[in-house]
């Protein structure tokens, strides 16, 4: 045992990228709500960018360390504290047995990630993830965590440069991009134009399946049945009563509702932290421009 | 290989981009009455090419996706896959007659009414008897169209005119895994406990989904009830709980 949860969170739970090639068995890729900041979480530690991290919403869990090991804490910034002492974001920690880690304020952001230096258990593999089918942590949940060392290289090259980027690209009040979509020309034009300029709210009602967002109503030309297809993270589904739903990290592998467009990957973290209640506008973007910054994206990743 | 036309491709198939990271390909015809073997084949095909950073392939109806590793896509996604279709077009003859026979499934399904919870009410929506319901739910063959909602969930259809039920319309908090129910044209079975808002008419004793075996259920599988009764039923129901 070598990380315990003494007190269990609003809905915590651990993330890898995500598993696929089985959607078409109606199994979700369950991956992380930002993979952005995971990413970042693993990199600062040398680990591979897929490695499991712990994905947290506030309130967030207490965490309690058996064994000396290295974390980062990346993502939104929830006042991290170990020991009631207060820890900086995206940077390697060493934490100690008996260390408590708790979580104060939802300062930033809506989701944190904490990776760890070492291996965990492969007992909780499932799939070749190590997303658990739709459990959250729990109290009295333990893991077994064998630590390995952190290679002096990454500890004296923390990337500042890197970090910057990536909160740049997280916590910026730019539109969320997405490319049409196969019901897109299905709309009114006055729904086209309330789309293209509405700010939409975040519902309280948003969690890892999807984010409901609230605004003026869009309507089809005329109401139409669609026949179901696969759905990805970031579609937006119009529903029957006008509203959209962003479909999010533990989003159904099929989806019957308009299907109005996706929004591009390099835009899902930044949506992804996004608390409820904020507001965003969206914008049209093209797949070759997705493509472009989805590969400078990745190419910070690369030493 | 033989190449064709933009005209003749489209004739076809409609492709669709997804997003940054999926495309679609859909039958111009539209639905034609089950899932169609044309897009069986076409799925297939595309398994068989082991194309480097495609992560999954997902058929539905009448329609089939492609998500994929941006990484791994250096040209046009549009113009890729179109190339892709025009390859199986190309080579469909061969791959129509491998396809032609498809699996039929043969699922127990116990209508007692300590199961099938809504059975009596659903009889009542039909107009017929509860033999009259079990009995035209049993003597179809329904089709997998997609799996979705829930891992191993599979939409089968399409079920008779004379049984077709409306969901209810506050669905149930638990519906227990196993159980086999009807919406509108389509009928399924849980594969977990879950919530759910179909008329629940039986209940199957068989695993439908397990993290090993995964899903029994494919697009395109057919499928047959068998009904049983509740001796059998508790019978197999034992025999699955000890594997």
């Amino acid at each position: 045992m070598s990380i315990k949860i003494i007190k269990k969170g609003l809905s915590d739970r651990i993330v890898d990228q995500g598993r696929f090639g089985f959607q078409d068995l109606g199994i979700q890729p369950s991956g992380p709500m930002d993979f952005l900041s995971a990413q970042l979480a693993n990199i600062i530690l040398g680990n591979a960018l897929n490695h499991p991290v712990f994905e947290l919403h506030f309130p967030a869990s207490t965490f309690e360390f058996q064994e000396p090991m290295f974390i980062c804490i990346s993502g939104a910034n929830f006042v991290p504290v170990i020991n009631e002492k207060s820890i900086a974001l995206n940077t390697p920690i060493q934490v100690y047995p008996k260390d408590q880690l708790s979580f104060l304020q939802p300062l930033e952001g809506r989701t944190a990630y904490i990776a760890f230096k070492g291996e965990l258990d492969v007992n909780k593999k499932w799939l070749n993830s190590y997303t658990s089918f739709q459990t959250t942590l729990n109290k009295e949940d333990h893991f077994s965590i064998k630590p390995t060392p952190l290679s002096d290289e990454s500890v004296n090259s923390i990337e500042h440069d890197l970090v910057q980027q990536v909160q740049k690209s997280l916590f910026n009040e730019h539109e969320i991009r997405f490319i049409p979509g196969p019901a897109w020309n299905d709309l009114t034009p006055a729904s086209i134009q309330v789309l293209m300029q509405q700010s939409f709210t975040i519902d309280a009602k948003s969690n890892r399946m999807g984010f409901l967002l609230e605004g003026t109503p869009i309507h089809l030309t005329e109401s139409k049945q669609y026949v179901s297809s696969a759905v990805t993270m970031g579609t937006l589904q119009l529903l029957p009563n006008g509203q959209i739903i962003v479909l999010m990290a533990d989003h159904q592998t099929i989806g019957g509702y308009a299907n109005l467009g996706q929004i591009i990957l390099v835009d899902l973290p930044r949506l992804a932290q996004l608390n409820n209640h904020s507001h965003f506008k969206l914008s049209i973007t093209n797949v070759q421009t997705a493509h472009q910054l989805y590969r400078s994206i990745q190419s910070w990743f690369i030493h | 290989m033989v190449s064709l036309g933009m005209q003749s491709l489209e004739n076809h198939f409609h492709i669709h981009l997804l997003g940054d990271h999926a495309i679609l390909i859909k039958l111009s015809k539209g639905l034609n009455g089950g899932i169609d073997r044309d897009l069986l084949a076409l799925a297939e095909f595309i398994k068989e090419q082991k194309i480097q950073g495609i992560k999954d392939i997902i058929l539905a109806y009448d329609n089939l996706t492609l998500v994929y590793d941006i990484l791994d896509f250096d040209s046009n996604p549009y113009l890729f896959v179109n190339q892709l279709v025009a390859n199986f077009i190309a080579d469909a003859s061969n791959h129509n007659a491998l396809n032609s026979a498809s699996r039929l499934i043969k699922v127990p399904v116990c209508y007692d009414l300590s199961l099938g919870i809504d059975l009596e009410a659903a009889a009542k929506i039909a107009n017929c008897n509860i033999e009259a319901l079990i009995q035209e739910h049993t003597a179809h063959i329904y089709t997998v169209y997609c799996l979705g909602f829930l891992p191993g969930f599979a939409y089968m259809g399409d079920v008779p005119k004379k049984i077709q039920l409306p969901r209810h319309p506050q669905p149930r908090a638990t519906v227990i895994a196993g159980s086999v129910g009807i919406a509108g044209k389509q009928t399924g079975i849980y594969p977990t406990d879950s919530p759910g808002g179909w008329q629940i008419i039986g209940r199957t004793p068989i695993k439908i989904f397990d993290k090993i075996k995964l899903s029994l259920f494919k697009a395109g599988d057919q499928v047959k009830f068998n009904p049983i009764d509740l001796v059998l039923f508790h019978e197999l129901n034992n025999q699955e709980d000890v594997h």
